[in-house]
């Protein structure tokens, strides 16, 4: 009796979703399996096949797993650290390491198209040093180092929640029993992690691997991203059935790491911010 | 202990490190908006121009104004609507909870432009013109899961016995939930709402897609401002981001350090500056809402109150008009003018063909016209009420009949031809020859120092017109060639840019690049103005090249066709036109207002070249959508090389 | 007999297809301090959360006082309860729990900060007023819990094992205290628990329960020493429980031996389970006993020495006494005949579940 009432309150929520999730969800794969004159193909799917869709997906695909590496290398010993100098004060250093996640993400990118250009920041002081310049800007690199910066926050943050739960007794016990420092590493502190590990990599490579801004901003539009080639086909080449094909093979990916992380991280800790 | 402090040192070593990494971008751009030069290399003295500057600008200041109101807005309705379903789906069975929470999901696992996309999809179908409203949906669409994230947990560990007890002690159902079930998750409650509020603000990509006429958030605008080129008001927009971040974070994030006291008296007293501090904080918080509440309100109702029944809804070029022009025309009428900007023709044409927002004059380009033309897009334009059009030289009129073969559609704006530009300095220090055919970007030497144009018919123009072809070839074997060609020069190419390329000639940071005749002047103005150590110059190719015509038009779907003819025939006023000559440099077809131009602009052939000098170039034709298509892929092919 | 003061009558409850309460009927006459004993899942504290309004029945009535209060909400009833996990409200101090029921029905403030005053003192914390929830330890927030419920002057207290979360000592001193209490406020007390030990040193009355049926409804002596199933037999305390041959009234055959007894109306060659209390055992030497077996285990308990007799035919029964025999020694095995519990025995599960309630 109770309890219908109180469910009743999700209604609007329901309502809602369904209207603004997964009524629009319904229409890309409308879109992406008709024609422009809506008769059913699989001509927009069958395209990622083509070498240009598929060059634009598998740079796609390397770049953020390149990115996505990066970012757990730079971040697991980060939050280690973090986690060992304790409680109190890491407080707030736990914040410095998330703060530049709430810059605007345009701003963020911005800022690295500043430093990186051939007459940019870093080059003017590699000048003054005379030091040879660097030529990072419009490369694959300046990409990667681009969603490196966006991301890193979103690999230290479910990581260093998922380290500072673990008990210092179970770490202590494993010392207790003999194993080292790096056996510890291996044994304890990696395999207790991995939930967090597993939530991080899908943050950092979703939107990695979807992204069109970064590669606009720092590739000088000469490298074409997954994620380019259907923002164009929506806002250039008004090709919206195409697009949502190209849509639905991207979506692939991320059901694929939500299964990943449906998988690992079951309370949805991770994914908590 | 020796080897500990090695360790320890290494470890703050680590720490330093990656802060650099995370706080160099952000401290040099805070640096950058006190510099009082445009340039990134030199400092020009201390400065706070930059934030005069932005604080003048409407456009910033408008799209601020919104960016506040929708995430506060969306902030709130999530919160309300997340909070009632959190309760909701707290007391549901399993397997309908797990439904929920499934769907709840996707748009938060689901990448942005996928959400982005299928909401502009169903906006369309569901016939909700692209706006404020369908911006602030989706951001509550977005919104909402992050606030049943934060709830849920909270509503979870709250005892069910505590509800029950206040139940048990005589309080009623609504009576329970506020005393005792609500405090408990308020803290939820408020970190959703927070969170809310910050993903919203952050927001580019959804936005994006869903967004209308005339509706830019601080997100939008700063895309369109980067990709246009870097103006240091938006280091000091940055700036003033940033230190507003760190200080609401830090606000709502640090209590005072706890003092771990064992005594009694000890705890209490904790407790008590713990309780007391949290109504400090509360206070500032909700006083900081309010504020925002309260500046966001006063400025919509200062835009509403002066209620408007005329509108007209303009849709343009960036940068393609001097906005005095705008506040005279509305001036002058009483018509509200809403004003929205395109980059590239192929991004104006689905949004019009689509009616996703109801454009009434738009300014699109010749062979652009004549797609619409043939696609039934345009509404014919009623000539009898443009008294100005007298003002046009026929010529024009003439060179339209390309496009718009009776002159039924079409009013010239602006024309001009594409060209080289070219830094003189940098030319000069690598001993490079100057450029003079378009076959000269091809040439090794230019390495690196090339800029292309990122839009599909004129990168193919420059390849078909240096190996000799028409620019409106649909011959498939001209067409690959022309392809291979563009793939054989992408090594030297810089970056595709578009408006960018002003700002990156005048950084000096390409010696050559692709651009419209009309830029030149602004940016020779540029070059000469900011005291620069080289001079641009500007060369129409032997080969032949793009002659275009800009012209307004009138959509079929458009809702206020006579004011946009009122617009059109305003725009062809010789003093009008003379003022957006001067703004935006792009030669003029209306020859009362070039006769009002010093003798040595009207001679300028670089902007109005001689009519001889153009007998190898052409105009673009529309050459229908198959045609259309295949440029578009073999464009694709180019830059996924 | 007078008028029941609760009075629950053919309670049926399910919850997701599983029958919890089954046409259960229990009657609590007032100012009694009845517990609800049973294993986890018996129903007791569905029981007693249909008596404090947090569940609604199938079917059945509960009367309160003469009163039909079964659809009544729990903030309209005159009973108040102690939960499991004391559901203090964690955001309010010590005296703003407590204060709660009060000024949900606007009593004058002097009136609740004497209220608060009184029952901190009932409670033996004094001085509390402004602690928060999270400084005070378990049996301080039981406590609590308590003092919040007393101030309403509830007629009834419901309590749902109050005690679970305590560690034994504090779960002896708090038995005292509820007893304490119970006396001093004169109210009634509904009781629930899983350990025998707490129903049998503070109930009046004790209604065991199992699957949803109460086994047997009695005094604590009633329970431990006159079980009327095995059920009931084997929750309260230890017990050997064996198979019998009713051979007449008052004489049972057990292993083969036969034992003299008290009970009658069996009626005569039947079949029966028997319970015999393993310090109701004596042993004594081999030609003394009724039945004789060798000594297989020995534990020292502290009172008494637990010991395993094994007979010929295999059953090991449960001792305990102050004298010891050590293990391998062949003992006589005796037991009084007023210290035999002679049973029916079930036909089927089901029997042995509805048990006495026919």
């Amino acid at each position: 009796m109770k309890n219908h009432f109180r469910q009743l309150l999700a209604g609007p929520y329901i309502v809602w979703m369904i209207g603004f999730t997964v009524i629009p969800l319904l229409l890309i794969v409308f879109y992406g399996l008709t024609d422009k004159s809506g008769a059913f193909t699989l001509a927009n799917v069958t395209s990622i096949a083509t070498p240009e869709h598929m060059k634009a997906l598998g740079l796609s695909l390397g770049l953020s797993l390149i990115s996505t590496a990066i970012c757990l290398l730079i971040a697991y010993p980060l939050a280690m650290i973090l986690r060992r100098r304790g409680i109190g004060h890491s407080s707030f250093m736990v914040f410095i390491f998330i703060l530049p996640m709430w810059m605007n993400f345009l701003l963020r990118t911005l800022a690295w198209q500043t430093l990186l250009e051939k007459n940019g920041v870093i080059n003017g002081i590699l000048g003054f040093l005379h030091l040879p310049e660097l030529a990072v800007i419009n490369t694959p690199a300046a990409i990667v180092l681009g969603m490196v910066y966006n991301f890193l926050p979103f690999m230290i943050l479910p990581v260093y929640n998922v380290l500072e739960k673990i008990d210092d007794n179970t770490v202590n016990a494993a010392r207790d029993l003999g194993a080292g420092e790096l056996q510890t590493l291996l044994y304890v502190w990696f395999p207790l992690s991995v939930p967090g590990i597993i939530s991080g990599i899908t943050m950092v490579f979703v939107p990695a691997l979807t992204t069109f801004v970064i590669s606009n901003l720092l590739g000088g539009s000469k490298i074409l991203l997954i994620g380019n080639v259907i923002e164009q086909e929506f806002t250039k080449g008004s090709n919206w059935n195409l697009g949502s094909g190209l849509s639905l093979v991207l979506m692939l990916f991320i059901l694929l790491s939500m299964a990943l992380i449906a998988k690992y991280d079951k309370d949805g800790e991770g994914t908590a911010l | 202990m020796k080897r500990y402090r090695l360790k320890q040192f290494f470890q703050d070593f680590y720490l330093v490190l990656v802060i650099l990494f995370l706080y160099a971008p952000i401290v040099t751009m805070i640096v950058l908006s006190f510099n009082d030069t445009k340039s990134r290399t030199l400092w020009g003295g201390f400065t706070l121009r930059w934030y005069a500057d932005m604080l003048q600008d409407t456009a910033i200041m408008n799209a601020l104004h919104n960016t506040l109101l929708i995430a506060l807005l969306s902030a709130l309705a999530a919160t309300v609507i997340g909070t009632a379903a959190a309760i909701g789906i707290n007391s549901m069975k399993k397997l309908p909870r797990s439904i929920v929470m499934g769907v709840n999901n996707i748009p938060m696992l689901n990448s942005d432009i996928v959400t982005g996309i299928s909401l502009m999809l169903a906006f369309i179908a569901f016939g909700i013109s692209l706006g404020f409203k369908t911006v602030l949906i989706a951001h509550i669409t977005f919104n909402v899961p992050y606030v049943l994230l934060s709830v849920l947990p909270k509503l979870r560990q709250t005892s069910r016995y505590t509800y029950e007890a206040a139940l048990d002690l005589g309080a009623g159902p609504l009576q329970a939930f506020f005393k005792v079930v609500f405090p408990d998750i308020l803290p939820g409650v408020l970190s959703g709402f927070l969170m809310a509020f910050t993903m919203s603000l952050d927001d580019f990509i959804i936005t994006h897609f869903t967004r209308g006429a005339g509706i830019d958030t601080l997100s939008t605008l700063i895309y369109s401002e980067v990709r246009r080129g870097i103006n240091p008001s938006m280091y000091a927009l940055s700036a003033i981001i940033f230190l507003t971040v760190l200080a609401l974070l830090i606000l709502t994030n640090f209590s005072p350090e706890e003092k771990k006291g064992k005594t009694a008296a000890g705890i209490e007293a904790a407790a008590r500056k713990r309780r007391r501090f949290a109504r400090i904080r509360g206070g500032i918080l909700a006083a900081a809402s309010f504020s925002i509440f309260a500046v966001v309100s006063l400025s919509t109702w200062n835009r509403y109150a002066a209620s408007h029944s005329d509108e007209l809804y303009v849709y343009n070029w960036g940068e393609y008009i001097d906005e005095s022009v705008i506040t005279q025309f509305e001036e002058e009428t009483g018509i509200h003018v809403t004003y929205d900007l395109f980059e590239t023709n192929e991004e104006m044409y689905p949004v019009i063909e689509a009616g996703a927002v109801r454009y009434d004059a738009v300014c699109p380009s010749d062979y652009m016209i004549q797609r619409m033309a043939e696609n039934g897009l345009l509404a014919e334009i009623n000539f009898d009420n443009l008294p100005n059009l007298k003002h046009i030289d026929p010529v024009y009129l003439e060179m339209s009949r390309e496009f718009d073969p009776e002159n039924r559609y079409s009013v010239p704006y602006t024309w001009g031809t594409v060209g080289i530009l070219y830094n003189t300095k940098l030319i000069e220090e690598k001993n490079l020859p100057v450029p003079r055919r378009w076959s000269d970007l091809w040439n090794p030497a230019y390495a690196g120092e090339i800029l292309m144009q990122d839009s599909v018919r004129d990168a193919f123009m420059v390849a078909l017109k240096s190996l000799g072809y028409s620019m409106n070839t649909e011959d498939m074997r001209e067409l690959t060639e022309a392809r291979d060609l563009l793939i054989a020069q992408k090594p030297l190419v810089q970056a595709y840019v578009i408006d960018q390329v002003r700002d990156k000639m005048i950084g000096g940071e390409a010696a050559l690049g692709v651009i419209y005749s009309g830029e030149m002047l602004y940016l020779q103005e540029e070059v000469a103005s900011q005291n620069l150590d080289f001079t641009l110059e500007y060369v129409i190719p032997e080969e032949g090249t793009n002659l275009w015509i800009d012209s307004w038009v009138i959509p079929a779907n458009a809702r206020n066709k006579e004011n946009a003819e009122k617009w059109i025939d305003f725009l062809c006023r010789p003093d009008i036109a003379l003022k957006n000559f001067e703004y935006i440099t792009y030669a003029t077809p209306n020859r009362a207002a070039k006769a009002l131009l010093d003798e040595s602009l009207q001679n300028n052939k670089a902007i109005f070249p001689d009519m001889e000098s153009l007998a190898q170039s052409e105009v673009y034709r529309y050459l229908g959508d198959e045609t259309d298509a295949v440029y578009n892929s073999l464009w694709k092919e180019v830059k996924s090389r | 007999m007078s008028q029941p003061f609760i009075d629950l009558q053919h309670i049926s409850k399910s919850f997701d297809g599983t029958l919890v309460l089954d046409d259960l009927c229990l009657s609590v006459k007032e100012n009694s301090f009845v517990t609800l004993l049973g294993p986890s899942g018996c129903g007791k504290t569905t029981t007693l959360r249909i008596i404090g309004g947090f569940e609604t029945p199938d079917a059945g009535r509960v009367i309160f006082d003469g009163e039909d209060i079964t659809r009544l909400p729990p903030n309209k009833r005159q009973l108040n309860t102690v939960f499991q996990k004391y559901a203090l409200f964690p955001h309010m101090s010590i005296a703003d729990n407590i204060a709660f029921g009060l000024r949900i029905r606007r009593k004058p403030k002097s009136y609740i900060d004497d209220k608060i005053r009184y029952a901190l003192r009932l409670v033996n914390l004094e001085g509390f007023e402004h602690r928060t929830v999270d400084s005070l330890s378990g049996g301080q927030q039981q406590r609590i819990a308590i003092a919040r419920a007393i101030v309403n002057e509830p007629r009834v207290l419901l309590l749902d094992e109050p005690l679970g979360a305590l560690d034994l000592k504090l779960r002896q001193d708090m038995q005292y205290e509820l007893i304490r209490l119970k006396n001093e406020l004169g109210i009634t007390f509904i009781y629930v628990t899983h350990d025998q030990e707490e129903a049998l040193t503070m109930s009046d009355t004790i209604v065991v329960m199992n699957q949803g049926y109460i086994q047997q409804m009695g005094t604590p002596e009633q329970i431990y020493n006159e079980p009327e199933n095995a059920f009931v037999a084997d929750f309260i305390g230890e017990s050997n429980i064996l198979d019998g041959l009713m051979i007449r009234d008052e004489l049972v055959e057990i292993a083969g031996a036969r034992f003299a007894c008290v009970d009658k109306g069996f009626g005569t060659n039947r079949p029966v389970d028997v319970v015999i209390r393993p310090e109701d055992i004596d042993l004594v030497k081999p030609e003394e006993g009724t039945l004789t077996g060798v000594v297989t285990h020995l534990i020292f308990k502290g009172v008494h020495y637990e010991m395993e007799v094994t007979t010929p035919d295999g059953f090991e029964w449960l001792v305990h006494s102050t004298d010891l025999s050590p293990v391998g020694e062949r003992v006589g095995i005796r037991v009084d005949p007023f210290d035999i519990q002679i049973m029916n025995k079930p036909a089927s599960e089901d029997e042995e579940a509805v048990g006495v309630n026919e």
